[in-house]
C-alpha cells in the first residue's frame, strides 16, 4: 500500500515540475526541467527500496556490487567508455531482481562521481544506468538462459546509455531540446557508442558465468 | 567555509545553483559565476589551477559559439550560413548560456571540495537510512578492495604465479586476482552482514553519531543567507530581473536583486578570506 502510495505521489508531481516549467519559466529552461524531471523519476525506486527492502545482506551486497562496479570504473579510467559497470550492474539485476539493479546502477553513478566530479550530469548517469540495471532484472531469467539475448541486451544497453547521456549533452549546450544538434550529438558520439557496446559485450561475456556462479552459489548458500 | 553545518551549506549550494540556473537574467548569472571562479580558486590547490583554466575556458567558447550555429531566432542577423540566418540575439545568448553552464559546473566543483561523503551521510542518513546505509558501504568497500587487491597478488607472487613475462599470462593472473577479489567481497560482505544483525542492525531505539553541530556561526551564516536570498528572490518574482534574449535582447533595469545575489554569491569568498586575514593577524603577533 505504502509503495502504491509513493508511486501516487510521484506521478502527479512529474507532470507537475513540467508544466510548471513551462508556464513559469521561457521553455529555454528545458534542461533543468529535464534534470528535475530525471531526478525525480528516480524518487520511487529510492522509496521502494527503502520501504520493502528488509533483508540485511542484501543490502550489504549490493553494496558490494556497487563497489566493485566503482572500482571497476576507476581502474578503467585510461580507457574511455571502456567500462565494467554496465556488467556489473546487469549482472546485479540478473541475480537479484530489477529493484537491486537499479540501486547499483544509480548508485554507481553517485559513487564513481565522487571520484570523476559531480555535476548536473549525475541525475542522468544515475537514471541511465539504474534503468539499465531494473530493466535486466525485469528479463533476467532470458537474459541467464540464453548468450544471445545476453550479448543483444549489452549492445543494447550500452546504445541507450549512449542516447540518454546525449539528450543531457544537447540540453546543457543549448537550454532546449534541439532535434537537429542532438542527432548530430548522436551521430557525433557513435564511437562512444559503439566503445559501451562493445566492452559492454566484453565484460558481459567474460563475467556472467565466474561471477554468476558465485553470486548462484552465494544465493543458494544462505538463502537470499 | 568547511566547518559550518552541512544542512546550512547544502542549503546555500542548492539555493546559488538553482537561481543561477534558472533566472535568465546576465547580471545574476555573472555574479554566480565570479563567486563561482573565486570560490573554485580558494578551495582547489594551486597545482590544478591551469587545468582548470585550460578546460573550462574552451569549454566557455565552444559553448558560446556553437548555439547560432544551431539557433536561428533572433531579429538582427549578422550574416547569413548556408542560408540560414546568424543573428545577433542567438550569439548572445550562446555567452549567457555558457556563462550559466560554467557557472554552475564550478559550483558543483566546490560542492564536491566542501561537501565530503560524510556531510552527505549525515544529511541523508535520517531521511532514507537505508539507502544511505548502501552508500556508506559501498564507499568503505572501495579502499578496502584495493588493499585487498594488493594482499592476493603479493600472495599470488609470493607463490611464484606472476613471474612470467608473457602478456597473456600477466593478463591471466590480473584476471585470477580479480575474480579471487570478487568472491573475497561477495563472502565478505555476507559476514559483514552477519556481524551487523548480530550486533542489533535494524532494531529499535538507536541513535546515529555525527559529529556535526548547529552552532551560533551556522545561525548567523543561515541569518545572512535567508536575507540575501529573500531580497534577491523578491526581484525575480516581482519581475524586475525579467530579461529576454529573443526575439530582440531587452534592456536592463537596476534592482536591490543584484546587489543582494552579488554577495550572496561571493558569501564564500568573503568568509574565506576573512579567515585568511584573521590567521595572517595571529601569526604577525607571534
Amino acid at each position: 500500500m505504502k509503495k502504491r502510495l509513493s508511486y501516487f505521489i510521484i506521478f502527479p508531481i512529474i507532470p507537475a515540475v513540467v508544466i510548471a516549467g513551462a508556464v513559469l519559466f521561457s521553455e529555454k529552461m528545458y534542461a533543468w526541467i529535464s534534470l528535475c524531471v530525471v531526478f525525480l523519476s528516480c524518487i520511487p525506486f529510492f522509496l521502494a527500496f527503502e520501504k520493502r527492502e528488509t533483508s540485511v545482506r542484501r543490502l550489504v551486497l549490493i553494496a558490494a556490487m556497487t563497489a566493485l562496479s566503482v572500482i571497476g570504473r576507476i581502474i578503467f579510467t585510461p580507457l574511455p567508455g571502456f567500462k565494467p559497470v554496465t556488467a556489473f550492474v546487469v549482472l546485479t539485476a540478473m541475480y537479484f531482481g530489477p529493484q537491486a539493479g537499479f540501486m547499483t546502477g544509480a548508485l554507481s553513478a553517485v559513487i564513481s562521481n565522487f571520484y570523476f566530479g559531480q555535476g548536473p550530469w549525475t541525475p542522468f548517469q544515475m537514471f541511465s544506468w539504474g534503468i539499465i540495471g531494473f530493466i535486466a532484472g525485469l528479463l533476467s531469467g532470458q537474459l541467464k538462459k540464453n548468450k544471445v539475448i545476453l550479448c543483444i541486451y549489452a549492445v543494447f544497453s550500452g546504445v541507450m546509455y549512449s542516447m540518454l547521456m546525449d539528450i543531457w549533452t544537447v540540453l546543457w549546450a543549448d537550454g532546449y531540446f534541439n532535434i537537429s544538434r542532438y542527432l548530430m550529438a548522436v551521430v557525433s558520439a557513435v564511437q562512444f557508442t559503439i566503445i559501451y557496446a562493445v566492452s559492454n559485450v566484453v565484460f558481459l561475456l567474460l563475467f556472467s558465468k565466474p561471477i554468476g556462479k558465485m553470486l548462484d552459489r552465494i544465493k543458494e548458500k544462505y538463502n537470499l | 567555509m568547511k566547518n559550518y553545518n552541512p544542512f546550512v551549506l547544502m542549503f546555500y549550494f542548492l539555493a546559488v545553483v538553482i537561481i543561477s540556473a534558472f533566472s535568465e537574467n546576465p547580471v545574476l548569472q555573472i555574479s554566480a559565476l565570479l563567486g563561482g571562479i573565486l570560490f573554485c580558486a580558494i578551495v582547489t590547490k594551486s597545482s590544478e589551477t591551469a587545468g582548470n583554466i585550460g578546460f573550462y575556458v574552451p569549454m566557455f567558447f565552444i559553448i558560446a559559439v556553437t548555439n547560432p550555429l544551431f539557433s536561428h531566432n533572433g531579429a538582427t542577423p549578422l550574416f547569413f550560413l548556408n542560408g540560414n540566418p546568424v543573428t545577433l540575439e542567438a550569439f548572445v545568448y550562446g555567452g549567457a548560456i555558457a556563462v550559466m553552464a560554467i557557472g554552475v559546473m564550478l559550483w558543483c566543483k566546490c560542492y564536491s571540495e566542501i561537501m565530503t561523503t560524510d556531510k552527505f551521510l549525515y544529511i541523508f542518513g535520517k531521511t532514507v537510512p537505508k539507502l544511505s546505509l548502501v552508500l556508506s558501504m559501498a564507499l568503505k568497500f572501495i579502499p578496502m578492495y584495493k588493499q585487498q587487491t594488493r594482499r592476493v597478488s603479493r600472495a599470488q607472487k609470493a607463490m611464484g604465479l606472476y613471474s612470467s613475462k608473457s602478456v597473456t599470462d600477466k593478463i591471466r593472473s590480473h584476471a585470477r586476482v580479480f575474480m579471487a577479489m570478487v568472491s573475497w567481497s561477495l563472502e565478505n560482505s555476507i559476514e559483514t552482514s552477519s556481524s551487523m544483525k548480530a550486533r542489533g542492525y535494524g532494531l529499535k531505539g538507536r541513535t546515529n553519531f555525527a559529529l556535526f553541530k548547529f552552532g551560533a556561526d551556522d545561525l548567523i551564516l543561515l541569518a545572512v543567507i535567508v536575507i540575501l536570498l529573500g531580497v534577491t528572490v523578491f526581484g525575480i518574482i516581482t519581475g524586475e530581473t525579467r530579461f529576454y534574449y529573443y526575439p530582440r535582447i531587452s534592456t536592463l533595469k537596476f534592482s536591490a536583486a543584484y546587489i543582494a545575489f552579488g554577495f550572496f554569491s561571493l558569501l564564500p569568498f568573503i568568509i574565506e578570506a576573512k579567515e585568511a586575514i584573521k590567521w595572517r593577524y595571529y601569526v604577525s603577533k607571534i
